[in-house]
């Protein structure tokens, strides 16, 4: 690719700058709260397409963008790489899940019942257009049980492994900086399972969706049914550096198993993201169920999907194209002009 | 899993500084070897396969703190330099016997509040619990 240099914008890059963040206004620690009390959910995807964990920074990098959310990620990502690791926790383990909602298409009876938690699936979808009259809109308060639903919930997949359903995975041992990490190496292919995996875990959600849908529709090899959705809180288990272990925090996470028939047994996939975002996880966990049988370069298999669902690397693509190309576009019009002056000269020459 | 740190790294922020603040005259000189903010990678299990991946980094605040031999030690989520040097400053109380009887009941009430939290979050999930009848 060819660029040609210029000069005199740096006044219009200046001012063009100015334009855009004009629009938003100035902007403090309290329109930085607005965001991320107002909007969760939001600050949910943010935070798990730049898989980095902090609702300020999620709601400030949206504050800073206007809401732009592929700027915001970048910003994220960006910021993130200038802070030191201080460590690698224990693995979070799903029966270990502080559990706000579990469902299972697959199966009414899972052991530990079924909690539908946050959710909307079965609201009506009526814009409250009366707040725009100035009518003040309040929710229904929730109306506590007398009893808590367990903290910890059960496996589905280990309870289906128990009933030969399913194969159970083998314990893999790999634990902190041994587990392969895309922030530290290059995705290569075929890709190894946490790559894949933590790849999905920050990809773009429409990303995700558009091809995990594609393979829901027919694209695919397998048709997903929803094993287990989980929206749950995750501890943070930390090493004191006496040795000891201890929980330094809780963080938002959602994890989505599905299955499809498979010979004799079922063929399960897997997606997790940090913060609540079951779309994304449905979507990705479809993905991971079709990719081992897909073909090349159709949109389940995994370089196909992963290449194309990192938000950051394929919105920058996509916006580069905006950039000046007059070398490689003048590059194109010489070959068509060439093309056109033998064509014209060919049809000048006599007939023999 | 140690119950007393789990509950200093979520305790009332507020209310972890203001104890941690009465614990310094006792505690003398103390030597601060780190506090700072940086990032904790989390990794979870896949539940297929069985590997563990990375989910992505979680912001955190530590405190290292030392009196002697006898470590302290705080972290906490997100950015609150005083928080987790707050939690260091407790669990090097508790380490070294300064004010522990004191120490440990302010943990108790703390851990007292948080379970009582889990509890009413838990009672409005319990809420939404669906026995299925199929037809």
């Amino acid at each position: 690719m060819a660029y040609v240099a210029t000069r005199g914008g740096e006044r219009a890059i200046e001012q063009s700058e100015r334009l855009f963040r004009e629009e938003m206004g100035s902007f403090d620690r309290e329109r930085v709260e607005e965001v991320k009390k107002g909007l969760p959910y939001l600050i949910d995807r943010v935070m798990g397409e730049a898989s980095l964990y902090d609702e300020d920074l999620a709601a400030l990098a949206l504050a800073q963008t206007g809401g732009e959310l592929y700027e915001a990620v970048l910003l994220l990502r960006a910021w993130r790489t200038t802070q030191p690791r201080l460590q690698v926790a224990e693995p979070i383990e799903q029966d270990s899940l502080f559990t706000h909602r579990r469902i299972s298409a697959a199966f009414k009876d899972i052991p530990g019942g079924q909690v539908l938690g946050p959710t909307l699936d079965y609201a009506h979808r009526i814009l409250a257009t009366d707040v725009l009259q100035g009518v003040s809109y309040a929710p229904d308060p929730v109306e506590p049980a007398t009893n808590p639903s367990p903290a910890y919930q059960p496996s589905v997949s280990a309870w289906q492994a128990e009933n030969d359903l399913l194969d159970s995975p083998a314990e893999d041992p790999t634990k902190g900086n041994d587990i392969p990490d895309l922030t530290r190496e290059p995705l290569l292919f075929p890709s190894k399972r946490a790559h894949t995996l933590q790849s999905l875990a920050r990809a773009e959600t429409g990303g995700v969706l558009a091809l995990g849908y594609a393979a829901m529709r027919g694209y695919g090899q397998a048709h997903p049914t929803v094993n287990e959705l989980r929206l749950a809180e995750a501890e943070i288990a930390v090493t004191h550096p006496d040795g000891r272990q201890f929980s330094a925090g809780r963080v938002k996470v959602s994890q989505a198993e599905v299955v499809d028939k498979k010979g004799e047994k079922l063929g399960i996939g897997f997606a997790a993201t940090f913060g609540w975002n079951e779309v994304k996880c449905i979507a990705a966990a479809t993905l991971d169920l079709n990719s081992p049988s897909a073909e090349k370069g159709s949109a389940t298999e995994e370089e196909f999907f992963l290449y194309h669902t990192e938000g950051v690397e394929s919105s920058g693509f996509c916006i580069h194209f905006k950039l000046p190309h007059y070398v490689t576009f003048q590059s194109s019009l010489d070959a068509m002009r060439d093309a056109k002056a033998k064509k014209a000269a060919k049809a000048r020459e006599p007939a023999e | 899993m140690d119950d007393t740190l789990s509950v200093l790294a979520r305790a009332d922020a507020t209310k972890l500084k203001d104890f941690a603040e009465t614990l310094i005259p006792d505690l003398g000189e103390i030597e601060v070897l780190q506090s700072q903010s940086g990032l904790v990678m989390l990794p979870m299990r896949d539940t297929a396969k069985g590997v563990a991946f990375h989910l992505g980094e979680v912001l955190m605040s530590e405190a290292h703190i030392r009196k002697g031999d006898v470590q302290g030690y705080g972290m906490r989520r997100g950015h609150d330099l005083e928080a987790s040097m707050a939690m260091a400053l407790v669990d090097l109380a508790m380490a070294t016997d300064v004010r522990s009887a004191d120490c440990k009941a302010f943990c108790s009430a703390q851990a007292e509040a948080l379970q009582k939290a889990d509890d009413d979050v838990l009672r409005r999930i319990e809420a939404t619990r669906v026995n299925m009848e199929t037809f």
